[in-house]
């Protein structure tokens, strides 16, 4: 109970830490704030009068000291008020929600084929070692681990699209959009996690048990099914909640280069016009993401592990 | 421990394998980098000069990897681009390497508290994906070279933070950091004679990972126009050049793409077969 107290005080910390980072970024990014805030209201008029922007300024705080406008902006935050965006005047939080279907749509898409592949080709390659199957998904998987995946998508267009013509290349709305993009970020799934799993099952069969089971007679696909994946379960869980922030990078990439819209064309967007609730939102919903997901995954995963379970039943 | 410890160190082993390794990496680095420099001396192109007679020829005797756009010899932006997308990123991987180890071993000697402190900062640096981090600083500063640097050093440190700190703390248990202490060494000579050596390598390992990770970060943040900027020769921003040319001149976007795939694939190996001995010897 107190590691459980002490862990969730240091991801509050935490949590504090990455609203303190975000809006530090932005306090200190260039450009005139209240300008940026009256170019959105008045749009089209450029020679916006002093009077205008002071009042902006006293409206939005924006004299006020670092730690003021911080506080000001975390009360809100705290409030689930994440402002209003600058450019198109509606809320944050109706901006992101209309986004974030695409990239979850793709994120998880390419997780369940990427997983799927990666967990065929790494039991192939550990239940039938030293033949092209073990050796390829090596090989395979080290090319994965160097191969840009904008470059990947560069050449899925130029193969799929441009050459035999059979799927559009950029844009989103229909299914047929949805395929390479998604086959470029399954590909890196696959390419890493096959790496992964392949090493834990290794471990896994080097286990003792495993060789008691042998001797029991148990036979080898048993052994495989019923105790291999187990045991390489609870590690793969943990790579893939450190690799959220790979898939997520991924899926950015991806977006861009597919000309996607979602959270990633979003952020780019928003950067490039200096919309900074947007950006801000956008940055601290992926941290926090990044970190609450690991907790969770960290929880899961302690609850997996036997030994746990029957210490937390004894006390 | 400390007796084997200077034996190894010495040359007296020379069939030790890591050592042979590390003279085998040693050697054909400097022979790559003698071999770039030659090149960089006899190619007849200069990386930025136009030649619009010449555009968009595909690979010859002439242009061994075709001209782009513009008729710059892609093989010779590529030689120049190899000092921007490995350059940069071998900068930005040091940075990283020497602020976390510094950090983590701080981190590890500051008792509990202080510790604990460190480790949270670390955490909120870390929950930051990198990428996101380089497109929101380098888009709100304005898209540069610099900018891009700056980012993604911001964000290179924390992995290290955390193995030094592990590494420190667990090393501290051991006998021989035991031993050297209860034999009156200072801390700082316990540091830099028995920590240091110890934790190195396996530093070493995360940063050939750290390296080859941004190379893809540098180049694809290049590409998406958040990094280094044309006409500038890194490979992401030639890959950029050529997106738009795919359908009449795809070989402008296939060699920048190929050459971080290599320099990638390089590093990787490279660092895998350096763990790989280091788990061998231990």
């Amino acid at each position: 109970m107190k590691t459980l107290l002490i862990r969730f005080a240091g991801l509050l910390a935490v949590l504090f830490g990455i609203t303190l980072i975000t809006f530090t970024i932005s306090y200190f990014a260039p450009g005139d704030k209240a300008e940026a805030i009256a170019h959105a209201r008045y749009p089209g008029d450029f020679g916006i009068a002093p009077e205008v922007l002071q009042g902006i300024r006293e409206e939005f705080n924006l004299d006020a000291p670092f730690f003021s406008q911080y506080t000001h902006w975390l009360a809100d935050v705290m409030r689930g008020d994440f402002g209003v965006s600058y450019s198109s005047r509606t809320s944050v939080w109706v901006i992101f929600v209309d986004n974030l279907g695409e990239t979850v749509t793709l994120t998880l898409t390419s997780l369940a084929i990427g997983l799927a592949a990666a967990f065929l080709l790494s039991a192939f390659a550990v239940r039938y070692p030293n033949t092209i199957w073990d050796r390829g998904a090596v090989i395979i998987s080290s090319i994965g681990a160097a191969m840009p995946s904008y470059w990947l998508a560069l050449l899925l267009i130029l193969g799929v699209s441009v050459y035999l013509g059979w799927l559009p290349a950029y844009g989103t709305g229909t299914f047929a959009h949805l395929i390479l993009p998604a086959a470029t970020l399954a590909f890196w799934v696959m390419t890493s996690q096959t790496r992964l799993l392949r090493t834990f099952m290794l471990e896994a069969y080097n286990q003792p048990f495993i060789e008691t089971l042998r001797l029991r007679g148990i036979p080898e696909r048993e052994i495989f099914s019923r105790h291999v994946l187990r045991h390489s379960f609870v590690p793969t869980l943990t790579m893939i909640g450190l690799d959220m922030a790979s898939l997520l990078e991924g899926a950015i990439i991806v977006e861009l280069t597919f000309s996607r819209s979602g959270l990633g064309s979003l952020l780019a967007g928003a950067v490039l016009s200096r919309d900074l609730p947007v950006v801000m939102f956008l940055v601290m919903f992926f941290a926090t993401a990044y970190v609450v997901i690991n907790s969770v995954i960290d929880g899961v995963q302690h609850l997996c592990d036997p030994r746990n379970l029957k210490r937390a039943k004894a006390s | 421990m400390s007796l084997s410890q200077s034996i190894s160190i010495s040359d007296s082993h020379p069939a030790d394998p890591l050592r042979q390794f590390t003279k085998r990496v040693g050697v054909a680095t400097l022979v790559l980098l003698g071999l770039w420099s030659l090149a960089l001396w006899l190619t007849p192109y200069e990386p930025a000069a136009a030649d619009f007679l010449n555009r968009l020829a595909p690979p010859s005797a002439a242009h061994w990897a075709g001209t782009d756009h513009l008729g710059r010899d892609i093989a010779t932006r590529l030689l120049y681009g190899a000092g921007w997308s490995l350059g940069l990123s071998l900068a930005i991987s040091l940075t990283g390497f020497v602020v976390g180890t510094v950090v983590g071993i701080l981190a590890a000697r500051s008792g509990p508290a202080g510790d604990f402190a460190v480790m949270r900062v670390t955490d909120s640096f870390f929950a930051f994906p990198e990428l996101i981090a380089a497109v929101t600083f380098a888009g709100l500063f304005g898209p540069s070279t610099s900018n891009l640097v700056i980012a993604l050093m911001v964000v290179s440190w924390m992995k290290f933070a955390r193995l030094a700190r592990a590494l420190t703390l667990s090393l501290g248990e051991s006998d021989y950091i035991t031993q050297a202490r209860l034999n009156g060494l200072s801390s700082r000579l316990i540091l830099w004679r028995h920590l240091l050596p110890n934790i190195l390598p396996s530093l070493l390992v995360l940063w050939t990972n750290s390296w080859s990770r941004t190379i893809l970060s540098v180049s694809g943040l290049s590409f998406l126009g958040f990094g280094v900027q044309p006409p500038s020769a890194e490979w992401g921003a030639m890959l950029l050049d050529g997106k738009a040319y795919m359908q009449t001149a795809p070989h402008i976007m296939i060699f920048p793409g190929l050459a971080v795939l290599l320099a990638v694939m390089v590093i990787n190996l490279t660092g895998d077969r350096l763990r790989d001995l280091m788990a061998g010897k231990t």
